[in-house]
């Protein structure tokens, strides 16, 4: 499948880019100058042992860690050549582009309809049918349409762990972001979920520029396009994820994905 | 093998301990309401909920005092609520660790440990010493300070059991905070709150001590809230504290009422706040 020129041009510009970028846990130093371009359209994973801060560097892109006091950023996250970092940022208007899944399953507590429509309330005024069809395609998105069009009015929180994953990924697409941030949305789940949500997240890099950061070496090597490598605060390597997988260019990387520490 | 058989023993004995424990627990709260039900179903009549309470040695029911104690505690409920159900919301979702959280979650505690007959004390100084009477409404202030501490607790509590990432995953679609508190978080605590109002309520219904000071009592039908009124709680004082044995009936037939009240508040509470976890 490859589009032609003009996509292909668009695709390969870096559409978030972090330049020296520096993270603070109070006065913890958490992230070192980390440089790292997301590409547009492409699915990008973060890899790492646990305390890396791969984490902690995708929930800057929607600057949750505003909701923390003590956290705070320097350097520059550049989104669209815009400085993310900038304090007179609406964050809201960031959210409705950039959506966030999170580890555990957390649908609200309230129907499935509501679920999705609640985002878009907080962006959009839609007449009932136009939300009706928004529902609709956002559900169609995460591949849970057929699965729940009988019980739309069902609590969001009666459907199985799976079945839960996927509407919070329909009810971030239903805000029609332009990037998806994923954190670790599959370790909580069984193996035939996790694949549902592998194969949806394929589908879903056509029209949202994916970030994913997993546990899972095998799911970064299956899912994703590029690899950035993080220990303890620092970006050790970034690439195409072939190339990080098949002959990385730190012995970091390579020890780490050979399974002989992490 | 001589540790085993130790640990064997040790076990039998924690077990038979607490097993006793459970025991007199249970027979000093089933002897508790057998004597109630005893004591109280013989003044269960028609009479009971049709007519007001009697000069001593005629007869009549407890119909002004059950209709009293409705309103005093709809009036108690209606004005703890609304503040307790606020101030929650503010130590869960903003003053956390806040300096203004820590002191109103202290002077919150100092509220509920405080004996009801201070409550009463104080709005008696309060309202009734300035009004010149005793009145309903005084009543229902009284009766609401005790309602307050209860709903502030659980309210609190019912949000910190919300879990952070449900909050974050709302912040992330861009929610403004006021969204993410009342259609969220909130909602996910429903049922706890809803538990600790009912748990508020039954324990304000057989309030005797903050009623004595302010509502009073009143032997006649009346529901101005500017006048004393009945309510079975100081009723049941009068009537069981006299010498007269149509009154006392009448005082076990008003405990049975707000014990079998008490009860099924309670137990509605227990059923309500059960996880709604398949609702299809």
């Amino acid at each position: 499948m490859e589009p032609h020129n003009e996509a292909v041009a668009a695709a390969q510009q870096a559409q978030i880019e972090f330049r020296n970028f520096n993270f603070y846990y109070g006065d913890y130093h958490a992230l070192r100058n980390i440089n790292l371009p997301i590409h547009r359209c492409r699915v990008t994973a973060f890899i790492g042992p646990s305390g890396c801060g791969k984490s902690t560097l995708l929930r800057t892109i929607n600057r949750m860690y505003d909701l923390y006091p003590n956290q705070r950023a320097d350097g520059e996250l550049l989104m669209n050549g815009r400085n993310l970092l900038d304090p007179k940022m609406d964050v809201a208007a960031l959210r409705a582009r950039v959506g966030m899944v999170f580890q555990k399953p957390t649908p609200f507590p309230m129907s499935i309809y509501d679920n999705i429509a609640f985002g878009v309330r907080l962006h959009e005024r839609l007449s009932r049918g136009d939300m009706e069809a928004r529902v609709e395609w956002a559900l169609r998105k995460a591949a849970l349409w057929d699965e729940v069009k009988s019980k739309l009015k069902a609590s969001g929180t009666s459907l199985s762990g799976g079945q839960q994953q996927r509407l919070c990924i329909a009810r971030g697409i239903a805000v029609k972001p332009e990037v998806l941030l994923l954190d670790e949305p599959t370790s909580a789940l069984d193996p035939i979920s996790t694949g549902r949500i592998e194969e949806l997240i394929d589908e879903l890099k056509s029209e949202f520029t994916i970030v994913i950061v997993t546990h899972n070496m095998q799911q970064a090597a299956r899912i994703s396009d590029y690899t950035a490598y993080m220990y303890l605060g620092e970006l050790i390597e970034f690439g195409v994820t072939d190339s990080i997988f098949l002959k990385p260019q730190r012995p970091e990387t390579e020890r780490y994905i050979t399974g002989r520490f992490g | 093998m001589h540790l085993h058989l130790r640990r064997k023993i040790v076990n039998r004995i924690a077990l038979g301990a607490s097993l006793v424990a459970m025991a007199c627990g249970l027979v000093f709260l089933g002897w508790i309401l057998w004597t109630v039900l005893m004591l109280g179903a013989s003044g269960i009549s028609i009479a009971l909920f049709t007519q007001m309470t009697p000069p001593p040695g005629s007869s009549g029911g407890l119909l002004n005092a059950i209709v009293g104690s409705l309103i005093l505690v709809g009036l108690g409920t209606l004005a703890g609520t609304p503040i307790g159900i606020l101030a929650g919301i503010y130590l869960a979702e903003y003053g956390r660790r806040s300096v203004l959280g820590r002191v109103t979650r202290f002077v919150n505690d100092l509220l509920l440990s405080a004996p009801s007959i201070v409550i009463g004390l104080f709005v008696y100084a309060l309202v009734v010493a300035h009004t010149g009477k005793f009145s309903a409404w005084s009543g229902g202030v009284a009766l609401g300070l005790l309602v307050l501490p209860v709903v502030v607790r659980t309210t609190e509590n019912m949000l910190l059991l919300v879990p952070d990432t449900l909050r974050e995953a709302a912040f992330a679609l861009g929610a403004p905070k006021h969204v993410v508190i009342m259609q969220v978080t909130l909602r996910a605590a429903r049922a706890g709150v809803v538990t600790g109002i009912l748990l508020a309520v039954a324990r304000i219904a057989g309030e005797t001590a903050p009623l004595l000071f302010t509502a009073l009592s009143n032997q006649f039908w009346s529901l101005d809230l500017r006048e004393p009124m009945a309510n079975l709680p100081v009723t049941i004082f009068k009537f069981a504290m006299s010498p007269f044995e149509d009154w006392q009936r009448l005082a076990w037939a008003g405990v049975l009422l707000i014990t079998l009240g008490v009860l099924a508040l309670n137990t509605f509470a227990r059923v309500v706040v059960r996880p709604e976890k398949s609702s299809h």
